[in-house]
């Protein structure tokens, strides 16, 4: 094994480079060692570590939608899809995963992404560990991105270790409560009208849902946040007629991104990430060019703030923010900092107004996030069918996603394994929808519904106490670097007692054992004083 | 005054409590306060098992304010503690119950676990029970308490640092590597999953610990059969203790789980302590000067004749 080229033969090192100096030593940690440092000056794509390729990694991984699964390391060649920042902030045809891989008994993996986006690439049958600083220079010394090396002979042991370090460096605080909630997205998409959300607050009484989120579609324009469309009330009469109803009011924006035809972007040209000195395409959505907001710029900064503050005060409680990945894209900003770093101060703002609120991060780029959000989507979006080619949208690619990043819940945020299709009137069929919601709920993520819900049966309803039921204990998946699409899911100690669910993504089958060990009767009283007093007894 | 106050000579948390003060001392049958219709159920007629938060407790879900002063570093006294109930039924014991009760008792520990970790303060939860005056319970009616902490405390930070060291040397855990090299010696009573065994390193005379024969790191692990056989488990330790001497045995029983917020799982084996005080009939093992101070035990039992004699007892 080779670190920063050299073979590890003692333990502190330094590198004087035309462009940089950097020092890093070696240190012992739990189950193997990590490799710390400082940089200074102006390193651009800095080699870490080299190693022989391992036949198969667990690998790819930028954002929440990036697919992660088990990838050949020989003949893989990194395709960007439709927007090419989607997938990684540096597509090379040798891009194999960002911030970590893992391989039996193996985890390679850098604990934070501050300054630098961490990667790997394969070369030959070599892969290489990277740290890309971009154009930034730095005056002064900046702590490198640890990587830690852990072995052990169970993977998922070592995937769920690795997190809780990623968890430390970052100084993760989990937040106290895991909202359960309904989405208008996946029933509605763009068509959502007001009479809808009416409709749907005077349902919503009738199952266990605190959180009651607007997706995308009640605003005029991707960047024009405080202007709803013809036929929604203004945002703080949204918020006040959610609260009314008892819920808590939860709203969908994509705060780094401005669309070619908002005011905003007509307004402030220069707010935005620029190449040669013109605005850059971050993506393509909505039939529009998007820009990504410059997060390095004050100005930009200060909007923002306001923006979450005037929705804080509007009484808004949960946001699902979107499109993160804009914020990080590379490109010229008005200071020299590195996409990453302007990504993170841009986080910084909202969690700082914002914080009070649940914030549920999406299409994020996921280690520079983590401290930042309380939840964050771990998938593409599903989708009301099953199944779609080169693993397009649909529920089954979304659901192996949640399966296979498992080991980032309570460790990192709560993960968000996206909404429930419950309904019936789907293309998902039966089996299918009860395979979402009992693995979502055995992992233990945020569930959230997004059905019409007048059109849940008695059957449907009962499925989503089932998902409630089987949550709350501690998940693993036992096979998480198998490629079969089949997956042995354990839950320790979830409301039901041990979960042990096998699930065939590709079949559609699945088998759930719950052990019931933990029935038992309870009676709960406050007394006058104050104190709590439980009865227990036999399950009637 | 409730406050927690660090103590930087040895790294640890000291309680100061003041409420426990007040707590009774071994009241009589007749007004015993956790019989039905006494103090703390005056209009209970009869019950199960209950659990309620202790009227004098040392930690508190909202504990006064503190202030620290340079050296001299407080925090607030955040935790819950929880007395358990084990029947309705003053002159019961863990060695006279129907085994169904202890199952039921399991399971309310489960669920007590679960429930304590869920409060964001909640570092760590112990399950305990002093039996009798010599381990100072202030009540003979059957009952446990639960401590849940806001931080790990230090033994059981002891425990996690040698199982963890123990782990990356050998690449296993400590009590499943024990478990086979015992040859018997120091067997008390075994069944499908679990073992009640004198450990080589007891320091108590009589000390028994129940590991479960699985490794698993806490309660919540346990299936309804292992329930059973733990349920067994510690109805034939606590019956066998009651026959050595014919007395009714005083120990301090101590469940050890894995700090349930910490990736300790792979290496943390769950099992139970058993620390009896006494070295014979009417001699009593005391935490003196070494022990205390130096936390190193004097034996005066070889464990492996304990075991033989607790062997032999037969229930």
């Amino acid at each position: 094994m080779r670190i920063f080229g050299r073979k590890v033969s003692k333990e502190f090192f330094s590198i004087i480079d035309k462009n940089f100096s950097l020092n890093w030593s070696i240190e012992k940690v739990h189950l193997g060692f990590s490799v710390k440092g400082f940089v200074r000056g102006k390193p651009g794509k800095v080699e870490v570590l080299r190693m022989d390729a391992p036949k198969r990694v667990l690998a790819g991984g930028w954002q929440s939608w990036s697919n992660f699964k088990v990838l050949d390391t020989k003949g893989q060649t990194f395709k960007s899809r439709d927007w090419k920042y989607r997938d990684t902030p540096v597509p090379s045809e040798k891009h194999l995963s960002d911030y970590f891989i893992a391989f039996e008994g193996t985890v390679v993996g850098f604990l934070s992404s501050r300054f630098a986006h961490p990667y790997f690439e394969v070369e030959d049958d070599q892969i290489v560990a990277y740290l890309d600083y971009f154009d930034s220079y730095f005056e002064e010394y900046i702590p490198i991105e640890p990587l830690v090396v852990l072995e052990a002979k169970s993977t998922p042991l070592i995937l769920e270790i690795y997190s809780r370090m990623i968890a430390k460096e970052n100084h993760v605080v989990l937040r106290k409560e895991k909202p359960i909630g309904w989405s208008s997205w996946y029933q509605y998409f763009s068509n959502l009208e007001w009479p809808d959300v009416l409709m749907n607050l005077e349902m919503a009484g009738e199952f266990p849902i605190e959180v009651f989120q607007i997706d995308d579609s009640y605003e005029m324009d991707i960047g024009d946040w405080y202007e709803t469309k013809p036929g929604f009330p203004s945002l703080e009469i949204i918020a006040e007629t959610i609260k009314e109803r008892g819920f808590k009011p939860g709203i969908w924006l994509a705060p780094f991104s401005v669309s070619e035809s908002s005011k905003i972007f007509k307004e402030h040209p220069n707010w935005v990430v620029k190449e040669n000195g013109k605005p850059k395409v971050a993506y393509r959505n909505w039939g529009k060019d998007v820009y990504a907001l410059d997060l390095s710029n004050e100005e930009v900064l200060n909007w923002l703030q306001d923006l979450f503050y005037n929705l804080r005060k509007m009484g808004y409680e949960f946001f699902k923010i979107d499109f993160l990945f804009a914020g990080a894209i590379p490109g010229e900003r008005k200071t020299a900092e590195s996409p990453i770093a302007s990504y993170k101060r841009g986080m910084k703002v909202i969690k700082k107004v914002a914080g009070g609120a649940f914030i549920l991060g999406c299409g994020a780029p996921l280690v520079p996030s983590a401290g930042l959000v309380d939840g964050m989507r771990i998938s593409e979006d599903t989708a009301p069918y099953w199944d779609a080619e080169n693993e397009e949208i649909s529920a089954k690619y979304a659901l192996r996603n949640g399966i296979t990043r498992y080991f980032f819940h309570k460790r990192l945020w709560y993960n968000d394994p996206d909404c429930l299709i419950l309904r019936d009137d789907s293309r998902l069929s039966k089996e299918q929808r009860k395979i979402y919601a009992l693995v979502s709920g055995t992992l233990d993520g945020l569930i959230f519904l997004s059905d019409d819900l007048r059109k849940l049966s008695e059957d449907e309803r009962n499925l989503l106490k089932k998902a409630l039921d089987i949550s709350g204990g501690k998940p693993r998946v036992e096979n998480v670097m198998d490629d079969s699409m089949r997956y042995e899911i354990t839950s320790r100690g979830s409301r039901s007692g041990n979960v042990h669910l096998v699930v065939d993504l590709e079949s559609s089958e699945y088998k759930l054992e719950v052990d019931n060990s933990f029935r038992i009767d309870k009676r709960e009283k406050l007394r006058d004083d104050g104190r709590k007093f439980y009865f227990y007894g036999e399950v009637s | 005054m409730q406050e927690l106050r660090f103590n930087p000579i040895t790294g640890e948390w000291v309680i100061v409590s003041t409420a426990t003060q007040r707590r009774p001392v071994r009241p009589s049958n007749v007004e015993c306060p956790i019989c039905p219709g006494g103090m703390e159920f005056p209009d209970v007629e009869s019950y199960d098992i209950v659990v309620f938060e202790n009227r004098y407790p040392s930690l508190l879900r909202n504990p006064p304010e503190v202030e620290s002063n340079g050296i001299f570093k407080k925090k607030r006294a955040f935790g819950v503690c929880e007395v358990i109930v084990y029947t309705k039924d003053h002159n019961s014991s863990l060695s006279r119950m129907p085994l169904g009760q202890i199952e039921k008792l399991i399971r309310v520990w489960k669920d007590r676990t679960r429930d304590l970790y869920s409060l964001d303060f909640v570092k760590y939860v112990f399950i305990f029970e002093n039996r009798g005056k010599e381990v100072g319970a202030s009540l003979s009616h059957p009952h446990g308490q639960i401590y849940a902490f806001p931080f790990v405390p230090k033994r059981i930070e002891a425990k996690v640092e040698a199982m963890r060291k123990w782990y990356e040397e050998n690449e296993s855990c400590p009590v499943c590597d024990v478990l086979k090299n015992e040859d018997g010696e120091r067997t008390v009573y075994e069944n499908d999953s679990f073992i009640a065994l004198v450990p080589f390193y007891a320091r108590f005379p009589y000390e028994v610990h129940i590991y479960p024969k699985r490794h698993i790191s806490t309660i919540l692990e346990l299936s309804e059969d292992e329930e059973s056989d733990l349920a067994r488990s510690i109805k034939t330790v606590v019956m066998k203790y009651d026959k050595l001497f014919d007395q009714e045995f005083p120990y301090m029983m101590m469940l050890f789980q894995s700090p349930l917020k910490e990736d300790v799982d792979h290496f943390f084996h769950f099992h139970i302590e058993f620390n009896p005080p006494k070295r014979d009939k009417d001699k009593i093992k005391w935490m003196a000067s070494v022990e205390t101070g130096t936390w190193t035990f004097i034996n005066p039992v070889a464990p492996e004749e304990a075991a033989r004699r607790l062997r032999e007892v037969k229930v």
